[in-house]
């Protein structure tokens, strides 16, 4: 496979309710990577977009299409990618394969959501339709698997609830010093115990929010940055056939093709972007991908080893917990967020010192699939 | 899950492997012969209180992941009485969401 690397990123701001329309925010995204970057938009020969919900929400159906117009770029070849909450990263990597594959020579990727067009209910209610038929039958959502597992894992390893108020409260943390990010708020560990039950024992604190934004990336053969890898796993679609629920096969397998891909273990990356849907997420996925014996992850969020100035900085960008979780540009946001750490352009309050090699996984629904990126300096 | 009863998973008639989550083929042997089996009693794993539910589910909904031999379901509990640990068993008539056609099953203890 040809080299790749990331030539260029850039994002909206990410809020709860856009002023800009849809296809507004993914121009705005795609026009600052491009700027990044040392291409121009007439040397651009694909565009992959990354959207989950429009069809859902009635935001219009042909986005990319309708992006490529918006961009005055008509004649591009344009493709649309979508898997659930993993869209954006997924369709980094359909860019990535382009380029790789020397099919496309700069890929253009777009991620873009805007959750706020509809009713809280109504988006929530778009969502749970992820499910399996007969987990939605029992009124199952994606925090109600959250919660399961954040009860099992709590119950097993005899680990207090502050464990997940840390993750919360260090996301937070981050988030503030990310002028990108949705929540710019701290939080301390006791407000996140104290906010509403959600699904016991996970609170409003422990759940991402629902958001509108955008960011893109441009992917060629040279740039400040590379792809160490570029890797996806798929896992069941019905949460319960997990034979033990603390386990995110999706997330497992997906490193570990990430690791052998770019040569590396666990212990010779940086820092990591991690899927905090929900704080007990953080935890699962740092051990399924290695960096956490089981049963550990709880204690180095404690002891503030994942902070940005730890041992392992996860989520300096603040995480979906705090930057936020527009579907589609999720993933995408966490790979702009390791590429400005590894180029040391991050805000001097979340800017991990000395970050060469810098890891991200976005998880589609709860572990249906599993997106993971590595990126090097 | 055409016909298949909430207390149902599916059994091989081949090799009489069981699940309860569709699947086109045994996920064993492969073979499309399977019918249903009944669900005895199962192991609560896990077991959580969700407060903020889908406006056509009951709030507070009361949820346990439950080991019946082989096969693992998430269901809805008859009360919250239940701890993991628990033998649970289905039972009862209910709406698991408004609006439903018929009533269903929900999970409760068995007190031996
Ligand atoms: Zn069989």
């Amino acid at each position: 496979m040809t080299d790749v690397a990331i030539s260029g990123v850039g994002m909206t701001d990410f809020e709860s309710e856009s002023d800009r329309r849809l296809l507004e925010l993914a121009a705005v995204a795609a026009e600052r990577a491009l700027a990044d970057s040392h291409h121009d938009s007439d040397e651009v020969t694909s565009i992959h977009v990354g959207n989950a919900l429009t069809e859902a929400l009635g935001t219009g159906t042909g986005i990319g299409n309708a992006l490529v117009s918006e961009l005055g770029m008509e004649g591009v070849a344009v493709d649309r990618v979508e898997n659930t909450s993993a869209t954006g990263a997924s369709a980094c990597h359909r860019g990535i394969q382009a380029v790789g594959s020397d099919q496309s020579e700069v890929a253009l990727v777009v991620g873009v959501e805007k959750m706020s067009v509809a009713e809280t209910q109504e988006v929530t209610d778009a969502i749970s339709q992820l499910v399996h038929d007969r987990e939605y039958a029992q009124g199952l959502t994606l925090p109600s698997f959250a919660g399961l597992a954040a009860g099992a894992y709590l119950d097993r390893y005899d680990a207090p609830r502050e464990a997940l108020g840390a993750v919360a409260a260090k996301n937070h943390r981050n988030g503030l010093a990310n002028e990108f990010a949705q929540f710019q708020k701290e939080i301390t560990v006791e407000e996140a115990l104290s906010s509403p039950v959600v699904a016991d024992p996970l609170r409003l604190y422990d759940c991402c929010p629902m958001t509108d934004g955008a960011a893109a990336a441009v992917v060629s053969e040279d740039g400040p940055v590379d792809v160490a890898a570029a890797t996806s796993a798929t896992g069941t679609h019905a949460v319960a056939e997990r034979r033990d629920p603390l386990e995110i096969d999706s997330v497992r397998t997906a490193g570990e093709r990430a690791f052998e891909a770019a040569g590396l273990t666990p212990k010779e990356i940086d820092f990591a972007c991690i899927h905090d849907a929900f704080t007990i997420l953080e935890l699962l996925e740092l051990e399924e991908l290695g960096f956490y014996d089981a049963g550990t992850a709880w204690e180095a969020a404690l002891d503030g080893e994942t902070a940005v100035d730890g041992e392992f900085p996860v989520n300096p960008g603040g995480g979906l917990k705090a930057r936020g979780h527009p579907l589609g540009a999720t993933g995408l946001s966490q790979i702009v967020e390791v590429v400005w750490q590894l180029r040391g352009e991050a805000s001097a309050d979340r800017q991990v010192p000395e970050a060469d090699t810098g890891l991200a996984i976005n998880v589609a629904g709860f572990g249906n699939n599993s997106v993971c990126t590595v990126i090097r300096a | 899950m055409t016909g298949v009863r909430v207390d149902e998973a599916f059994r091989c008639e081949q090799c009489g492997a069981t699940w309860y989550y569709d699947k086109h083929h045994c996920p064993v042997c492969a073979s499309h012969e399977y019918g249903t089996t009944e669900l005895d009693r199962g192991e609560v794993l896990s077991r959580t209180t969700v407060e903020m539910t889908p406006p056509d589910v009951r709030s507070p909904n009361d949820l346990a992941l439950v080991r019946f031999g082989d096969v693992q379901l998430i269901a809805q509990l008859a009360d919250d009485g239940v701890s993991t640990g628990d033998t649970v068993e289905f039972a009862g008539e209910y709406r698991l969401r408004e609006g439903d056609d018929k009533t269903r099953p929900r999970l409760r203890k068995v007190t031996q």
